[in-house]
């Protein structure tokens, strides 16, 4: 009865067309959905921290009166200079330090004290867990903008003050997914075995638990950068940043504000920078994510 | 009451250390797990779940007692209990578990992982989640030996490739090094085995720790665990839900239902007669290939009752063929109605087997 059935081998193959996609695609063995946005979040990191040494770019307050609001691709000013004669470029720069110390910082911040209050939450439970979630539940339902400006007012505003008014918004966050990943681990049959063999509940936790919830919390952790960097942007917007002359994203967008329709240049440029970080930030994020949900 | 004369039975039924390997202490020559009137409530909300009744059984050291049961039938929470994996504050324990001569319920959580750290392992059901997926299992291994034994690494490593090689893991010394989503379901269950090994524990719990695994590597894992039990001399608890386990690989069961032991006995006189309504349908439910081809495969009619109700007469009783009026109104005991063999029935008798279909 089989033999009369066709082989396979005689059917025709079918035409499968490999779909295109930048996620199947792979550059020397490393997927190019993680490495474009990535090599281009460092490569403007590496512009903003040692661009201007490396190239002789001008302080961003060494401003030449005599070379006031030049339109983009002057002599010596790529992006040209403005009322005060500064150069553009290196505003952009130094201001994109801010930007990325700030996003890093307060990220880092709400890693670190985050990942701690969630995970014993998570992990310990009862009545400890009840009052740090309902504190942070309490922090996150503040819009974090509002909560960042007035921390910022009341504290004075410096880049420290900055990152640590970002850090209430980070942590609460970084804080629910922790214990969030930490419940999930928490009740798998090598923490009963852990725990049965006599590990100390700490040692427990750095051994099983932590590596099992990293992969989630570096992609949030890297997505809650660009959020970071856009809420920096925002303070500086408002005027209750990082102060001038030290100059941020946010504070040249907000002077280019005024000249809009005369020089459209002053807000694209630091916006333009805010952006393609902010997007690496959320595709690079996103990419990791995929794979990670892929690997499960 | 009836408990305890099935307990007393029972307790100069099973023979003291059979295997004659050297006893460490004379303390050990009696039975070394024992559990008395256990009982285990859950409160969930306003209402309670009793999801182990009264349940008293004790294993001698080197000997195997298998408890048997549907999903629900407490046969699981009565090992976390033993293990003293309940400690939620909506967990009420009952009785009394002894190991080795000491009380562990009530014991703090420092002095129990003292006592049972080194003496009591598990072999959890699902291989899958019993491995930390971000260490090399060797590793795993090694952390679990110098847990307990001051070692040193290289030692500890030795030991931990020579557990793997007796756990009959094929070429340990690259297995070592592998990670967890490497191996396949029935080798992860003997690196899990090697773990549980590494404290030479005195008793092994093994949860479903055949249940994940297809039926011949089933059958492999359960040699190799009465292999292991022989050389290392340990007591075992198996639970399983598969009475074809226990027939084959226990010295004595205890068939568990709606949290209550509903029949007992050592597994030779239980296979000679079952007297339990409920264990005669089970090993009905037992595929075998001497059926007809393409026949039903035989269910017990029904699902187990809500626990959190209190019930009224036997459990069993709206699933029983053999149902009487009073099995809805009273609750048999557990009766010793045969020399060591235990059940809880009002209605089959030492008499009358249960009529095999």
């Amino acid at each position: 009865m089989a033999a009369q059935l066709p082989s396979i081998r005689a059917l025709p193959r079918p035409a499968v067309r490999p779909r295109l996609s930048v996620r199947r695609l792979r550059l020397a063995g490393l997927p190019l959905d993680v490495v474009i946005p990535a090599s281009v979040f460092v490569l403007v990191a590496l512009a903003c921290f040692v661009g201007p040494a490396l190239f002789h770019i001008q302080g961003p307050s060494a401003g030449n009166l005599l070379a006031t609001n030049l339109p983009p691709l002057s002599a010596g000013h790529l992006f040209g200079t403005n009322a005060l004669g500064d150069d553009l470029l290196s505003l952009c720069l130094f201001g994109g330090r801010v930007s990325i110390e700030v996003g890093l910082g307060s990220v880092g911040l709400g890693l670190v004290i985050g990942t701690a209050l969630g995970v014993s939450a998570g992990f310990f439970g009862g009545p400890a867990e009840a009052t740090i979630m309902r504190v942070l539940d309490m922090l996150l339902a503040f819009p974090s903008l509002v909560i960042a400006a007035t921390i910022t007012t009341y504290l004075g505003q410096n880049e420290h003050n900055v990152i640590f008014a970002i850090a209430f918004f980070t942590v609460p966050a970084m804080a629910r997914l922790a214990r969030a990943s930490t419940l999930k681990v928490r009740d798998r049959d090598y923490i009963a075995v852990a725990r049965i063999s006599g590990r100390p509940p700490r040692a427990i936790v750095v051994r099983h638990v932590l590596p099992n919830i990293a992969p989630q919390l570096m992609t949030f952790s890297i997505l809650m950068v660009g959020t970071a960097i856009l809420i920096e942007a925002a303070l500086s917007f408002l005027g209750l940043g990082v102060p001038p002359p030290q100059p941020s994203w946010g504070q040249l967008i907000a002077a280019g504000q005024n000249v809009l329709q005369t020089q459209p240049w002053f807000i694209f440029e630091p916006g333009a920078f805010l952006l393609v970080t902010v997007l690496c930030l959320n595709l690079l994020g996103d990419a990791l994510r995929i794979r990670w949900a892929e690997e499960r | 009451m009836a408990v305890s004369r099935s307990d007393r039975a029972l307790k100069s039924a099973v023979a003291p250390n059979a295997s004659g390997a050297a006893a460490p202490s004379p303390a050990t020559a009696g039975r070394l797990l024992e559990v008395e009137h256990l009982e285990v409530a859950f409160q969930v909300g306003a209402s309670t779940v009793h999801a182990v009744n009264d349940v008293s059984f004790g294993i001698a050291e080197g000997r195997t007692l298998g408890i048997i049961g549907e999903s629900g039938s407490g046969k699981s929470v009565t090992a976390r209990t033993i293990l003293g994996l309940l400690r939620a504050s909506n967990v009420r324990v009952g009785g009394s578990i002894r190991f080795d001569g000491t009380e562990l319920l009530g014991l703090s959580e420092r002095r129990l992982s003292e006592l049972r750290g080194s003496q009591i392992a598990l072999v959890p059901q699902d291989p899958t989640r019993s491995l930390n997926p971000t260490v090399q299992i060797g590793k795993q291994i090694v952390e679990a030996i110098r847990l307990h034994e001051a070692v040193p690494r290289e030692a500890a490593k030795r030991r931990a490739i020579d557990l793997l090689g007796r756990v009959r893991l094929p070429s340990p010394n690259q297995r070592f090094f592998e990670y967890p989503h490497q191996l396949s379901g029935g080798m992860r269950q003997r690196a899990v085995i090697a773990m549980a090994l590494s404290c030479s524990p005195r008793l092994l719990i093994a949860d479903e720790a055949t249940t994940a695994l297809d039926v011949t590597t089933q059958a492999q894992i359960m040699e190799l665990l009465m292999d292991l039990q022989r050389d290392f001399n340990m007591a075992m608890l198996v639970i399983s839900h598969d009475i074809a386990i226990a027939a084959a690989y226990t010295d004595e069961v205890a068939v568990m239902y709606a949290g209550r032991v509903v029949e007992h006995a050592p597994t030779g006189r239980l296979l000679e007669g079952v007297r339990m309504p409920y264990t005669q349908a089970l090993l009905e439910a037992v595929p075998t290939i001497d059926r007809a081809p393409h026949a039903p495969l035989r269910v017990v009619p029904g699902v187990p009752p809500d626990p959190t109700h209190a019930i009224v007469g036997c459990a069993f009783a709206k699933r029983c063929p053999l149902v009487q009026e009073i099995c809805t109104t009273e609750t048999p005991a557990l009766l010793e109605h045969l020399p060591l063999h235990s059940w809880a029935c009002f209605v089959s008798g030492p008499e009358v087997a249960v009529e095999r279909r």
